[in-house]
């Protein structure tokens, strides 16, 4: 099959491209791209065996890296499977996911890797790419066989939730790491100083009296992990930074010429601890649960809201336990570093930190709640909140999502390159929607998100040359349109008919 | 009685009590003052009346408690509600029944209101949304305890006659306290200027709090701070902070943020001294200052009783 993706904004940070254009697909590979300005078509291109997708108005872009999700399979089918995992990944424009290994089991042998591997190839949208643990059971003591564990497809190591506790196992895992070429995608957590923890440590923590996790229990591990980096040579990877001294640290340790790299997810961008806080109101108003989805809410929501910056914690009760997510949600000052760091290179990647949970595991008691957020398909739609505030050009938004995240695996990044993969996303960036759990692909529909509405939606993803996802008839013209376009496609070229 | 059930929240008729942060000044004057017709219901020799007759008050404990339990229960009674206690012990609770379904059982079998005490905080906000009558907060985790605010303030208003313009310290571990925090909404609220006194351990960074109260004094030195008090009120000092490394000893601590007879002494003749209880007496009050004739301890568990008894009134919304 055959696809001509025709007249929408390339952005192709690799080759740092940003023009409206036609990409043209073959056998899984970009056969050629052409602009706009330069309509040359090759006629061959145009039969009945060539799919026209009309892309006006939307943004042609790679595929999007993920280099942080959590797939909970094996072992926590519940929550999400491979399959599912995978399908809310198209949805949400990734055709790469890479995957934490805190599984049961852990991916901290070569088989659970290659069992990872082997369900991904069968029943998976996009791409699969294990992370392996650091430690058995991540359990921070003993070192997994890292060289067996690269052998059968990991791309990088993580104790993700645990931070690894003892510094000199950490200094033996980044050694020996370096050995391999890989990085370590550390969770950094000082787990005495953020024990018993509810939120963020701040002025809403000790409003609604839940027990802090501080800034420096991330900033501390940061700071010790740096240090580690620096001595072994190793490339250290910091996952999801949320606070400001953390970006601070890496920002001085890049400047010094550390091998260190960093991720933040969209939520730890946008969201603040005031989410926790919520609106009272909801609570007293009568009638039936609002802690279970938005979709009530959503729809009568008659603002009519179109900007992003209305983006707010009102729809929530307080201690609503869809904001529970760790690093818990921080402040407007960490976001603004946050941000900062994004537009100075010292943060390289958005990555989703997909974590989803059952309902069982959601509601109850604030503090008791599993931590985290589905987040895979309102991933692109969340941090599309910075470039329609103007904090982040669209192109440099886009980078986050591919260039940045392939430099972090040492990579050469995706690119719409003739003979590149065919792995690639159409999002339309100002289409406004309203979230809406209910509708999520994941299992998992543990979101804060519910009922708010975003603006920037993904439309089309294709893998390795397949559709993999496709927003309701997105790009199927009407005939005459699809006449049109064919027109329009021949124009400067031969008459083929 | 002749009693009118006023405005709650956003003006509507008051549904939950979570926390003191969305009553009005005037909310808490009407409970104050239905309090003091309650009172004098105790007073008489058949204390009950038949406000809420034919309603089911189910006593949700989740945590130990002596005196708000039976407090709650006497309330209840003594408006002639059919009180229930339920306690996790012996319940579902222990075979690992959620919140939840504990609160659905709840309401399937009929009760109106729901007095909760849990150990976690925000419990009751879950509740709330998953019960169809009031939920009143009877303490959770760290977070809350709204009726010992409004029995604080009642016992306030009845001894130094008003509440405006009072300076009261509250000293202690402000921290893990959820009497502090429902009294820093009640007390500012109806205009009383608010020291807490703690050590560093046991309040955090000063910005924290002055984020919410922002009129707040904080400060760890308590024989300054207590020569202007006209309430000082203590609170119970958990050994287990003692061993979480908050405080060195509870001998220092005791050395330096206890009430004692001395301390008592350069305060205002008319300081009252209070204590939401339980109390460590010879950690946080020395047994002399407990029973002394600024001691008004026995008056706010005597005035618990009444101030629920508003409180229920109020949300019957007769």
């Amino acid at each position: 099959m055959r696809y001509l993706i025709k007249n929408g904004s390339i952005i192709d940070p690799a080759r740092r491209v940003a023009t409206i254009g036609n990409v043209l697909v073959e056998n899984g590979k970009v056969v050629q791209v052409i602009d706009l300005a330069d309509l040359t078509l090759a006629p061959e291109a145009l039969d009945d065996h060539t799919e026209v997708i009309n892309a006006r108005g939307a943004v042609i872009a790679p595929g999007f890296l993920d280099l942080h999700a959590h797939v909970r399979e094996p072992g926590d089918e519940h929550k999400e499977t491979i399959e599912t995992a995978t399908k809310a990944a198209a949805a949400g424009g990734f055709t790469t996911l890479c995957v934490m290994p805190d599984t049961h089991p852990a991916i901290d042998c070569a088989a659970v890797a290659r069992q990872v591997r082997e369900i991904a190839r069968r029943r998976g949208a996009v791409r699969i790419e294990p992370i392996g643990a650091i430690t058995l059971g991540r359990a921070g003591q003993m070192l997994t066989e890292m060289a067996e564990l690269v052998e059968a497809g990991c791309v990088g190591f993580s104790d993700e939730g645990n931070a690894v506790a003892d510094a000199a196992v950490m200094r033996n895992a980044l050694a020996y790491a370096a050995m391999l070429d890989v990085p370590i995608m550390a969770h950094c957590e000082d787990a005495r100083l953020s024990r018993g923890w509810g939120m963020h440590d701040g002025a809403v923590s000790i409003r609604l009296g839940l027990p802090g996790y501080p800034a420096a229990a991330e900033e501390a591990m940061v700071a010790r992990d740096i240090a580690l980096a620096e001595m072994t040579g190793a490339h250290l990877h910091i996952c999801h930074v949320s606070t400001a001294g953390s970006v601070a640290l890496i920002r001085a340790a890049k400047a010094r010429g550390v091998r260190v790299t960093a991720e933040v997810t969209p939520h730890h961008l946008t969201l603040t601890d005031q989410w926790v806080l919520g609106n009272l109101a909801t609570v007293h108003s009568e009638g039936k649960s609002s802690h279970r989805s938005g979709r009530e809410r959503a729809e009568t929501d008659d603002e009519g809201l179109d900007l992003p910056s209305r983006l707010k914690p009102t729809l929530l009760p307080p201690y609503h336990t869809s904001t529970r997510v760790r690093p818990p949600l921080r402040t407007e000052q960490d976001i603004e570093a946050l941000i900062e760091g994004l537009r100075d290179g010292t943060i390289d990647a958005i990555a989703s930190d997909h974590e989803p949970q059952s309902a069982i595991d959601k509601e109850c008691e604030y503090r008791l709640a599993a931590p985290g957020i589905s987040s895979l398909e309102t991933a692109l739609g969340l941090a599309l909140t910075l470039v329609h505030r103007g904090k982040l050009d669209l192109v440099d938004l886009v980078a986050k999502f591919t260039e940045g995240p392939a430099t972090v695996l040492g990579r050469a990044p995706a690119t719409l390159r003739p003979g590149s993969p065919a792995d690639i996303v159409i999002f339309n960036p100002d289409s406004p929607w309203t979230v809406d759990p209910a509708k999520f692909l994941s299992k998992g529909r543990n979101t804060p998100l519910a009922g708010q509405r975003l603006k920037g939606q993904v439309m089309l993803t294709m893998c390795r040359g397949q559709i993999v996802f496709r927003r309701g008839n997105f790009g199927v013209g009407t005939g005459a349109l699809q006449q049109a376009s064919r027109l329009e496609g021949i124009l400067g070229g031969e008459n083929e008919e | 009685m002749s009693m009118s059930a006023g405005a709650g929240p956003a003006g509507n008729r008051r549904r939950h009590v979570l926390d003191l942060d969305d009553f009005s000044p005037q909310e808490i004057d009407e409970i104050l003052e239905t309090a003091v017709s309650m009172k004098e219901v105790l007073g008489r020799a058949i204390k009950q009346v038949p406000t809420l007759r034919g309603k089911t008050i189910v006593n949700m404990f989740f945590e130990e408690s002596t005196r708000t339990r039976i407090s709650f229960e006497l309330a209840g009674k003594a408006l002639s509600a059919n009180v229930v206690n339920f306690t996790a012990r012996g319940s579902s609770v222990e075979k690992g029944e959620s919140l939840i379904d504990t609160v659905r059982t709840l309401q399937a079998l009929g009760a109106d209101i729901l007095v909760m005490r849990h150990g976690e905080s925000g419990a009751p906000y879950l509740a709330a949304q998953y019960f169809h009558g009031s939920v009143i907060n009877a303490g959770d985790g760290r977070h809350a305890h709204p009726t010992q605010a409004l029995l604080d303030l009642f016992t306030v208003r009845q001894r130094l006659g008003r509440i405006e313009g009072v300076k009261v310290v509250i000293v202690g571990d402000i921290l893990h306290s959820r009497v502090a925090r429902s009294n820093l909404w009640g007390f500012t609220r109806m205009g009383a200027s608010v020291t807490l006194c703690a050590p560093h351990t046991l309040i955090g960074p000063a910005s924290f709090w002055k984020a919410t109260w922002p009129d707040l004094t904080i400060t760890s030195n308590l024989d300054e701070c207590i020569k202007d008090a006209d309430v000082l009120m203590t609170l119970r000092l958990q050994k287990e902070r003692m061993e979480g490394g908050l405080i060195p000893s509870l001998r220092e601590y005791s050395r330096f943020f206890a009430i004692t007879a001395e301390r008592v002494a350069r305060a205002a003749p008319h300081c009252l001294v209070m204590h939401p209880g339980p109390m460590n007496e010879g950690v946080e009050i020395m047994p002399d200052v407990a029973v002394s004739a600024q001691s008004v301890i026995e008056e706010q568990v005597a005035n618990g009783v009444a101030v629920r008894m508003a409180l229920l009134y109020r949300l019957s919304g007769e």
